[in-house]
């Protein structure tokens, strides 16, 4: 399974938030990196269909990432997400697995599932506005990974999230992108560090790296600066 | 012999062949709908009736409420105050659709194979068709209640209720971040100018003024559509970028 991006151009009124990206990503876990600003919420939206590129295209395997074909087999996180005021936690992945297309018996199994493996079991059955932000987090993670999604896009999934969680979710990412393409976008260098296969680096727009990584080349935080101040585009 | 050589002789000896016709295979496989195959799917027909249990139940007692408020109205004053009170019924639509932006749910919901768009739409339909279908009952109910045939009686309930509607979408699709406030706020406005119409324009409920409301309900019918068809449509722009 390939996700293709080809001359992807997103322009706002006065800003270009994605400047001509052209990458391909396969399976394995592939971290997008760049600063506060640099694009990536705006890439990770035009991966999901969600915006409309201004020019290029985006595919997966020839489908249109606006089909439901495509959205059938995507599981998104995004930056920052609510919740209906009345929803428990259990509700929440209910209501997410309707909108996903799950009959109800695999609707309950899977959510019943995906409690345990992100640690809410106790908290299931209470209102996610009694959540802590970690717990909030771990909810979000849990929906995308409903329907076995073969595609994983994640912004900035380690937000909120403490210590033991962050080394946990890692792990999870990590069994995740054996057999799917997983995205994850974030400005904290060490979540990537030791999952990550692929590496893109954005800034103001603009890819500016994109390769291969492997756990002990070196200090990952030091290339990236290295790379956001030398600003060698590709 | 060492056991690394025997090792080597039997892997050359026991190469598997290099793979012949896969792209083939994977054509068939693909043509037969096997190959990414994805666990069943619920139909559009059972995602709407999965959607009524998540519609507010608030929506579902000012419903009721209110259809057997103006039952009870138009039974015992059966002038033209009850039509005013329609407006209102449009409140619990209007509220429903931009329920998912006021929760910051729309973004999730949009990325999902239903999508925000079948989201929205399957609560305009919940709610509108209950709305209706209680209206038209509260219709036929009433009717006798009137000096005004059904058709008369018909237009005059239809014609606020899919004014507010239709004002109420416009805005909606404007201020989708908005709490529901400006769309009850238009449909008090519109009940406020369809009670005090009469006042000013004493002819308004007169017989020979039907064609006018009937065209008054095609206009507003006509509008409430394209408001939607282009709040459907054009629904990720404005939203997030």
């Amino acid at each position: 399974m390939e996700l293709t991006a080809d001359r992807l151009t997103k322009q706002y009124k006065n800003k270009i938030a994605v400047d001509r990206m052209s990458f391909t990503l396969t399976e394995g876990v592939t971290g997008l990196l760049g600063s506060n600003g640099a694009g990536k919420t705006t890439l990770m939206r035009l991966l999901c269909g969600i915006l409309v590129p201004t020019s290029g295209t985006v595919t997966c395997d020839g489908m249109d990432v606006s089909s439901e074909e495509y959205r059938d087999i995507l599981g998104y996180l995004p930056q920052e997400f609510g919740y209906y005021p009345e929803f428990t936690g259990r509700d929440f992945l209910l209501y997410m697995a309707a909108v996903k297309g799950l009959p109800r018996s695999d609707a309950l199994r899977k959510t019943e599932e995906l409690i345990e493996l992100v640690g809410l079991g106790p908290a299931a059955r209470k209102k996610v506005r009694t959540y802590s932000g970690g717990m909030k987090q771990r909810l979000g993670i849990a929906q995308a990974l409903l329907g076995d999604p073969q595609v994983l896009i994640m912004d900035e999934p380690t937000a909120g999230l403490d210590p033991q969680e962050r080394i946990r979710f890692r792990e999870l990412i990590a069994g995740l992108g054996k057999n799917r393409i997983v995205l994850l976008s974030t400005h904290i260098v060490s979540d990537l560090e030791h999952i990550a296969d692929r590496l893109m680096i954005m800034k103001e727009g603009r890819l500016i790296w994109q390769g291969e990584w492997h756990a002990g080349e070196g200090d990952l935080e030091s290339f990236y600066i290295s790379k956001i101040q030398s600003q060698v585009e590709i | 012999m060492n056991n690394e050589m025997v090792k080597r002789q039997i892997r050359e000896l026991c190469q598997a062949p290099g793979p012949e016709r896969k792209e083939e295979f994977f054509r068939q496989l693909k043509a037969q709908g096997l190959l990414h195959r994805r666990p069943r799917t619920i139909s559009q027909g059972e995602f709407v009736v999965g959607q009524i249990p998540y519609i507010e139940k608030r929506i579902w007692v000012l419903s009721v409420l209110l259809l057997l408020f103006i039952t009870e109205v138009c039974r015992l004053r059966p002038g033209n105050y009850p039509f005013a009170m329609t407006p209102f019924l449009a409140a619990g639509i209007l509220v429903q659709t931009g329920r998912s932006f006021r929760w910051k749910m729309a973004e999730m919901e949009y990325a999902a194979r239903f999508s925000l768009r079948s989201v929205m739409l399957a609560r305009l339909f919940i709610v509108g068709a209950f709305n209706t279908l209680g209206l038209m009952i509260v219709i036929l109910l009433v009717r006798p209640c009137f000096s005004y045939s059904l058709l008369r009686v018909f237009l005059y309930m239809m014609v606020p209720y899919l004014t507010a509607a239709w004002l109420g979408s416009v805005y909606e699709r404007k201020q989708r971040a908005d709490h529901g406030w400006g769309s009850v706020l238009i449909c008090l406005l519109s009940s406020a100018v369809f009670a005090a119409a009469p006042v000013f324009l004493a002819w308004l409920y007169e017989e020979r003024w039907t064609v006018l409301w009937a065209a008054a309900m095609i206009l507003m019918v006509g509008g409430l559509s394209g408001s939607v068809r282009n709040w459907i449509s054009r629904m990720e722009e404005p939203a997030w970028s």
